[in-house]
């Protein structure tokens, strides 16, 4: 299977890896802009061969023209180097402080607040109010009217419902599956104030209204479902914060 | 005392702890917002730094805790060499797989191939960091070098879930990784918090917390001085050594529990201060 489109030239390029109590995204997208195919984080190396085959069939052998890196953690940044050797040395667009630091001293760099241009598609970067390391940005493709969340918005899934998108999990488990995915990835959720968290983000998303929302670690969440979406993340603060 | 050479730096900072530091690039912008917050420990024109520190422990065997960034291989692998002085490196300890602390992981166990990488125990992906096959530590977990003791206590702060802190019980020492960090300044490169002339006050520990625990914008301040209390009390008399900051010894860090509790609940009261 190739990629997994979700309208407005954007695709979800699912993969996962097995944990001890469900399988986990690690997954890219690509989005077809007028210069050519951005890659939206690179994926990690466990996946390499894979994902470079489906990128490839995806673009007709074209390979992609950028990536836009949403934070330097490995299972996200891991294949840059190889995919650079694969396709040329295109550009890498990446939020990080210290670009020597993060292992990118070829990068492009952005910054919250900006609107940057990447191949003729505007990107807004946004302050990601759900991720581990502190240069983490995310962003919202003005002309799809996707958020790309990175770690944010994450679900675990049963084996099996790897490549259905989240609104199509059944619902006995779904809403454990958001709440295990935070309780594992994000562990300063234990110190949080669930209303806080939420308050931001309803107020991106009133800001930025998406078609869909796409994270790395879950599978994308169709418009109609992100006030389900959201009620089961309230719970999961909640049942964080209370642990 | 200090040991700075062309080919690496490094210093015995407590016995049998040796401290190997970089510094990085000048930190324009944090210290533009350190002049307009008026603290008077930076010296304008001063290059101002937030560092990486690898720290190496030799008791009869030998280990590296963390590794700097991948920027700075040529200060990570002469300095080893020279401090460990032909002996072999037995383990490698990872705090976390996070590029600015284990950057140089793959380029050390090239050249000790005997070596142990020791990992967090910790979370659930560690084949998406090579660290399936590493010996996996936790708090149950103590490793005797042989004069030196280390130990792996839960790291209190933290971001994301394999990450581990680690203590060394004879010179009574806790390795705090991301937490306790602040910058310093041209000719504090290497020094301990005793051997400078400035203070380290709640402003500096908050120029570097406000960035890198951007998360304590959305906290309830209560819950992480809890914790903190809780640590002060653990750790009593220990000495810190931050990745992020200079070791302070455990005769002065009473107070740095408090001071972290204030930065809290200023970012917690005011957002976060940017991005690191
Ligand atoms: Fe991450
Ligand atoms: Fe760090
Ligand atoms: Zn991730
Ligand atoms: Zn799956």
């Amino acid at each position: 299977m190739s990629a997994i489109s979700l309208g407005g030239g954007v695709s979800w390029v699912h993969e996962c890896f097995p944990e001890t109590d469900g399988h986990i995204h690690v997954s890219v997208y690509l989005v077809e802009a007028p210069e050519g195919a951005i890659l939206m984080d690179s994926g990690s190396f466990h996946h390499r061969q894979r994902l470079s085959d489906r990128i490839s069939d995806a673009t007709a052998g074209r390979g992609i023209g950028a990536i836009v890196l949403s934070h330097s953690d490995y299972p996200h940044s891991g294949n840059i180097p190889a995919f650079r050797r694969d396709w040329g040395d295109f550009e890498i667009v990446a939020s990080c402080g210290d670009a020597d630091l993060q292992g990118l001293p070829y990068a492009r760099r952005t910054k919250i607040g900006d609107v940057t241009d990447v191949l003729g598609r505007r990107f807004v970067v946004l302050d990601p109010p759900l991720a581990d390391r502190n240069h983490t940005t995310w962003v919202y493709d003005e002309t799809s009217r996707i958020l790309f969340v990175a770690d944010g918005f994450g679900t675990l899934h049963a084996p099996g419902a790897c490549d259905i998108d989240w609104g199509r999990i059944p619902e006995d488990g779904r809403a454990e599956g958001v709440h295990e995915f935070h309780a594992q990835t994000l562990p300063w959720l234990r110190y949080a104030d669930p209303n806080r968290v939420m308050d931001a983000l309803h107020a991106m998303l009133e800001r930025h209204p998406p078609a869909w929302i796409a994270p790395i670690h879950g599978p994308p969440i169709a418009e109609a479902d992100v006030d389900r979406y959201m009620a089961d993340l309230s719970d999961a603060l909640t049942r964080i914060a209370a642990s | 005392m200090t040991v700075a050479t062309g080919r690496g730096w490094r210093r015995d900072v407590w016995p049998g702890i040796h401290w190997i530091q970089e510094c990085g690039g000048h930190r324009a912008g944090i210290a533009r917002s350190v002049l307009e917050s008026g603290a008077d420990w930076y010296r304008p024109g001063n290059e101002l730094y937030v560092p990486q520190n690898a720290y190496l422990l030799t008791g009869e065997r030998t280990l590296l805790w963390d590794t700097l960034s991948p920027a700075s291989g040529h200060i990570l692998l002469p300095a080893l060499e020279e401090l460990l002085e032909g002996r072999p490196l037995d383990y490698l300890a990872l705090s976390h797989p996070d590029v600015p602390h284990a950057g140089n992981t793959m380029q050390v166990l090239r050249r000790y191939p005997d070596c142990r990488l020791v990992a967090p125990a910790t979370g659930e992906t560690h084949a998406l960091y090579h660290l399936d096959d590493a010996m996996k530590v936790g708090p149950e977990d103590e490793i005797d070098l042989g004069g030196l003791r280390v130990r792996f206590p839960e790291a209190t702060f933290l971001d994301a879930a394999i990450h581990t802190w680690m203590s060394e019980e004879t010179t009574r020492t806790l390795f705090t990784v991301d937490w306790m960090g602040f910058p310093h300044q041209s000719g504090e490169s290497l020094r301990r918090t005793d051997e400078i002339d400035t203070v380290v006050d709640v402003g500096r520990l908050e120029e570097f917390h406000s960035r890198v625990m951007f998360w304590f914008q959305y906290v309830v301040p209560e819950k992480v001085t809890a914790a903190t209390d809780a640590l002060a009390v653990q750790f009593a008399g220990y000495g810190l050594a931050p990745a992020h900051g200079l070791p302070i010894p455990g005769a002065d860090a009473a107070p740095y529990y408090e001071r972290m509790n204030q930065v809290v609940r200023r970012v917690a009261a005011s957002g976060r201060g940017g991005v690191l």
